[in-house]
């Protein structure tokens, strides 16, 4: 047994323990540093601290790179899930309710943004849409929608992952009874099937925000002047400093996931969807 | 029912596969300082990243810190996974969120936790100094050290969430079983555990060295200017050089070694699951 809460340690049993201590603090320790750190007085980062203050909340708030950014990063999400999300729950009905062939290789297709690195799928589309702006003759880099367009290749696959995944464990029976009581298609759909994909929608619609909202890789090469996302703010600023308005902002985009993933868990458990 | 995949193959066809299709033909023309490009058909730029020792330097810095990386993250998330994974208390719901949260707060946000911790007057150097381990701070910043705990931080909550997966699944009947008869608690991780976890082993190391590979911004951070790994050198030729022949193949090399690991890992793991 690798556990035995019972007795002497052995030595084995003693380092297990050490590095299950040690991983989780490795993967906490940014997290708390960057929360404690928004809260020093002094604007160099040095320990112990010579006081504690909130003004680098407002100060981070003043400076519009991050005001902006926020705005940016909020927009380009929602508006991302909002196209990705549906377009993905058609796909994840068809795929695991069709009759057609080649199902399962549509569903790897549709899967395929998530295994594409993405700063090799953002140089791609930074080509693509600096070539096609000259085509075109608009602006597509550094627009939203520009920007939307690249976040929905995050929101497809994250849905069409979940959304199958919550059909797949379905009965069908519920749907058949309400079909032989007379409701149509249109009506079971709404009142059987939606209904029972909706754990799968509200986490998918969870995980494509955050996915957009925190991402850097896709998104570095396809902001511009005006419109930078958060993220792309605050790698631009911390190539110079790290100081406790950067952890403000950092810490308002923890908050920000952490009251998603609270409020995602009350509809479904997260824990069971991953 | 079937049209109703179309808009999303659309979508992933129109801003994935005809992106990858132009940046690979891109990749096989030649850089013009004057023009941005001249159009050819040669495989120069996969020669000179070859070859180059400046490009050879990257990419074999990158394979070893990923390969590192992997191996260190598997070591150390094995006991976590495993505590996850034999949880029984109403707890672990819990656990699971909170191993999740920080994949989802993002990359950049945690550098930024890292740097304030190991800044010269950094949280980890002020106990170093207390404690006395060490005499003058510690340059950890800007160091592969730091960037090999970075990548380290990023990746281990994969590799807990996959591995404890396989292993809630191992019947917990062996593990008595084993020890009735007489196995030590590292006999019965040797021959029981670790080998009915080879799936979990597989897949999450893959996912884990493909994470590590891309590493972007942990690199950028935590390793600063001077420190090159791909993913910032395939930025680099885009923004600095403006170099996109030299760029996209570099971005396709990228490509070809994480699809490479992905397909050989699916593979390798369908194969497993049914000999089993």
């Amino acid at each position: 047994m690798l556990f035995r809460f019972t007795g002497q340690l052995s030595f084995g049993q003693f380092a297990v323990r050490t590095l299950i201590v040690v991983a989780y603090a490795v993967i906490f320790a940014p997290v708390v540093m960057i929360v404690v750190t928004s809260f020093f007085a002094q604007e160099i980062v040095s320990f112990p601290p010579p006081g504690l203050s909130l003004k680098w909340y407002a100060n981070a708030l003043s400076k519009p790179e991050f005001l902006r950014g926020l705005v940016t990063s909020f927009q380009v999400a929602l508006l991302a899930t909002a196209i990705g999300v549906p377009l993905g729950t058609a796909a994840a009905l068809a795929i695991v309710r069709g009759e057609f062939r080649g199902r399962q290789a549509l569903s790897s297709f549709l899967l395929a943004p998530l295994a594409v690195p993405g700063v090799v799928a953002g140089s791609g589309l930074y080509m693509f849409y600096v070539l096609a702006e000259d085509l075109l003759d608009r602006d597509i880099k550094a627009t939203t929608e520009g920007l939307v367009a690249a976040h929905t290749l995050l929101a497809i696959p994250w849905t069409v992952r979940l959304v199958v995944a919550s059909l797949q464990g379905l009965d069908r029976a519920a749907e058949e009874a309400a079909a032989n009581l007379g409701a149509s298609p249109f009506t079971v759909f709404r009142r059987i099937t939606l209904p029972m994909m909706r754990s799968g929608i509200v986490a998918a619609a969870m995980f494509s925000f955050i996915q957009s909202f925190e991402n850097l890789d896709l998104s570095m090469l396809l902001v511009g002047p005006g419109r930078i996302t958060l993220p792309v703010a605050m790698l631009n600023y911390l190539e110079f400093r790290i100081d406790p308005t950067l952890a403000a902002v950092a810490t308002v985009q923890i908050m920000l996931v952490g009251l998603l993933m609270v409020v995602t868990d009350r509809f479904v458990k997260l824990s069971r969807v991953v | 029912m079937a049209l109703l995949v179309v808009p999303a193959c659309l979508l992933v066809l129109a801003l994935l596969i005809g992106p990858m299709i132009l940046m690979f033909r891109i990749s096989l023309n030649q850089f013009s300082p004057t023009q941005l490009m001249m159009q050819a058909l040669s495989p120069d730029n996969y020669i000179k990243a070859a070859t180059d020792p400046y490009y050879q330097q990257i990419i074999l810095a990158t394979l070893g810190i990923a390969l590192l990386c992997t191996l260190l993250t598997l070591i150390l998330a094995f006991p976590a996974a495993y505590w996850l994974g034999r949880m029984e208390s109403r707890w672990k719901s819990l656990v699971v969120i909170a191993t999740l949260f920080p994949l989802l707060v993002g990359n950049v946000v945690r550098s930024a936790g890292w740097m304030a911790l190991f800044a010269r007057d950094g949280l980890l150097n002020t106990v170093l100094m207390k404690l006395g381990v060490v005499s003058a701070p510690l340059e950890i910043m800007y160091t592969t050290k730091a960037v090999i705990i970075g990548i380290i931080a990023v990746v281990l909550p994969y590799m807990i969430l996959t591995l404890s997966a396989v292993i809630e699944s191992i019947p917990r009947d062996l593990e008595y079983a084993a020890a009735n008869l007489g196995a030590s608690g590292a006999r019965v991780f040797w021959r029981v555990i670790l080998p009915l976890s080879g799936p979990g082993v597989a897949a999450g190391s893959i996912l884990v060295f493909v994470l590590c590979m891309n590493t972007y911004a942990t690199a950028v951070l935590l390793g600063g200017p001077r420190f090159k790994m791909m993913a910032p050198a395939v930025y680099d030729q885009f923004v600095r050089g403006n170099n996109w022949p030299m760029g996209a193949a570099l971005a396709f090399m990228l490509l070809a070694v994480t699809m490479a690991f992905t397909v050989f890992g699916s593979v390798a793991f369908a194969r497993k699951y049914r000999a089993g």
